[in-house]
């Protein structure tokens, strides 16, 4: 479903040159949960956003669907990222100025929709988080887990078929970070392919594959 | 996407009231000087309806003189015509063609009236400034029969009384007998309204002080200064004075063109300032909202949705901002205010949405452009 191969990330900022990433061959199958855990500034998240379109590598290919995406336009990369691909961020990455349903949305609004579809759709997601009764609120009136589960409802809003997480458990504690991985398998067992990034064991345990990165290489 | 735009805007609402205010102003200025031009736009595509070229305005002051006036101002404009360099010279009232002096009032026709100005010409006046009357004749010292003055009023005057009602022959105001109509006379120039005025004729008792005289084309300044020698030789005490009627309607022109400059710089000054905000603002907007524009492209954003969404916000505010200065705006047509075609209002309210559209959508491009070519994994890295 989504492969790299030869993948390189490298940082230019103004005199230092930093080699995120290093040769990375991964081949993502359909239907996997796929979790990557690796020390704070290996990479993770640099891999996962090149995974999701977010960046582009500096050297290797990816391909999705066996397409290479080299040659895709703008327009293409934001159709895939939109149609394929759910995104949940390390830090929520909620819109402050828009209640809790609006952020649900936002995915849909990138789509030929209706306004009643979308919010129709919105509202489911927010129930399979176990969020509906918080529809009206604001980010900044909910707590860490919720603005998490928020962030799960808007990545699965538009049925994509990978879902790339990264550290969803991170700023939680354990008993609400299990509730979010439980959340995840659910939808694993319901045919979503899932990337998660994660510092937990047990919970990387719990997935059917564990990549580990070490300063920009992968090492298993 | 619209109703999601107005939701974004609408939860930030105090965060935008002083760029909403501001565009609000600057609407309803922008609305003053766009009512100003279109009225004077409006008046100068109408024609002032006689010719000026070569026509120069004679003043002649009588000072403490008092013997023989009736005499003198005889032979004055005796001698006058005798000229080669003459083409016709007329008498008339001292509010002629680009004076500053008016006379005015109301013109009555049974129970109708109208507001308009008063003139006294003589029976060359039409020669004199190239006037062809569109009904009817131009009077005569033969119009003068029993107690009947014969008047000569135009088109807007005609309209105003009797609309499609033919005036020749009629009676107006008291004992004053309509022998013509002739059309537009915009005595104060082109910029002036197109009043209602009518035309009284002056018999040979008649105490005028000035004199419109038509020249050849290319007399100059000899044949001035031999007029005012000859004067002087019949009426020693007299003073004269010539104008050109060009040099007088450029000043007309000056006196209706200054106040639409004046206000025009400061309404283009405030706009300066106002595009300026707006761009600052949107600067700092996008500043602010690298991570929103990151999560959005995340999500599927394309970067001419950012881009249209960011130019889209402004135009939503500058909507709340525009309606409400139409909310102010349409009281001028619908109150009448200061008496002036409500078209012209309409025209200015439709001209300044389409300037303050204008403005902020090229303040908004810009930095619009900018926030949609930001790299999504940028954008997001910085939080
Ligand atoms: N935009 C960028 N510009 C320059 N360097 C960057 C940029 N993004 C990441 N890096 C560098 O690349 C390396 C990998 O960063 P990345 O964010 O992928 O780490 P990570 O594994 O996700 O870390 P963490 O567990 O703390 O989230 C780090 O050394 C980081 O400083
Ligand atoms: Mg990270």
């Amino acid at each position: 479903m989504i492969k790299l191969s030869n993948i390189e990330k490298v940082y230019q900022t103004s005199n230092i040159e930093t080699l995120a990433l290093n040769n990375i061959n991964i081949d993502i199958k359909k239907g996997e949960f796929v979790s990557i855990m690796g020390p704070s500034g290996c990479g993770k998240s640099t891999l996962l956003n090149i995974m999701g379109l977010l960046d582009e590598p500096s050297n290797g290919t990816i391909a999705i669907d066996n397409k290479p995406v080299e040659k895709f336009t703008d327009k293409d990369l934001a159709y895939l990222r939109n149609q394929k691909i759910g995104f949940i961020f390390q830090s929520f990455h909620l819109i402050n100025d828009l209640s809790i349903l609006d952020n649900v949305e936002i995915p849909l609004l990138y789509r030929t929709s209706t306004n009643k579809s979308r919010r129709e759709a919105a509202k489911e997601a927010l129930e399979k988080v176990g969020l509906s009764n918080r529809m009206k609120h604001f980010p900044n009136q909910l707590s860490g887990g919720q603005k998490q589960r928020v962030a799960i409802a808007r990545a699965i809003v538009g049925n994509p078929e990978i879902i790339l997480a990264d550290e969803p458990t991170g700023n939680l504690d354990s008993a609400m970070g299990n509730e979010i991985l439980n959340i995840l398998l659910q939808l694993n067992a319901a045919g979503s392919t899932i990337v998660m990034v994660t510092h937990d064991e047990n919970m990387a345990k719990k997935t059917h594959r564990l990549i580990r990165l070490f300063d920009g290489t992968q090492v298993s | 996407m619209l109703s999601h735009l107005f939701k974004l805007i609408w939860n930030k609402k105090r965060h935008h009231t002083l760029l909403m205010v501001e565009i609000w102003v600057s609407f309803l200025v922008l609305f003053g000087v766009m009512s100003l031009i279109s009225y004077n736009f409006k008046n100068y595509v109408e024609p002032i309806g006689f010719e000026y070229e070569n026509v120069w305005a004679l003043d002649l002051n009588k000072n403490q003189d008092t013997t023989a006036i009736a005499d003198k101002l005889h032979i004055i404009l005796q001698k006058i015509r005798s000229y080669p360099e003459v083409e016709a010279a007329s008498r008339m009232s001292s509010n002629s063609p680009f004076s500053f002096n008016t006379s005015n009032g109301s013109i009555n026709y049974k129970k109708t009236s109208v507001h308009g100005d008063y003139y006294d010409a003589d029976d060359a006046f039409i020669h004199t400034l190239g006037i062809k009357p569109i009904l009817g004749t131009w009077f005569s010292q033969s119009d003068v029969v029993a107690k009947f003055k014969p008047v000569v009023i135009n088109q807007q005057a005609k309209e105003g009384l009797f609309g499609e009602i033919n005036p020749i022959g009629k009676i107006i105001g008291d004992n004053q007998k309509v022998v013509g109509v002739i059309g537009n006379f915009k005595a104060k120039g082109e910029f002036s309204d197109n009043r209602p005025c009518i035309f009284n004729l002056i018999d040979d008792k008649y105490i005028f002080n000035k004199v419109l005289i038509k020249v050849k084309p290319g007399t100059d300044a000899n044949f001035e200064a031999k007029l005012t020698k000859e004067i002087a030789s019949v009426a020693k005490e007299w003073t004269t004075e010539v104008s050109y009627l060009t040099d007088q309607r450029q000043n007309q022109h000056n006196l209706a063109l200054v106040p639409v400059i004046v206000f025009l710089i400061i309404t283009v000054f405030l706009l300066v300032n106002v595009a300026m905000g707006l761009f600052g603002i949107l600067n700092l907007n996008i500043a602010k909202r690298r991570e929103e524009i990151g999560v959005r492209r995340a999500m599927g954003a394309t970067a001419g949705n950012i881009k249209i969404q960011f130019v889209g916000e402004m135009w939503v505010i500058a909507t709340f901002g525009v309606l409400i200065g139409i909310l102010f705006a349409v009281q001028f047509p619908l109150l009448n205010v200061f008496n002036i075609e409500a078209s012209i209002y309409w025209m200015a309210i439709g001209l300044s949405i389409v300037v303050l559209y204008g403005i902020v959508t090229l303040c908004a491009y810009h930095p619009s452009r900018q926030a949609a070519n930001i790299q999504p994994a940028m954008a997001l890295h910085e939080q």
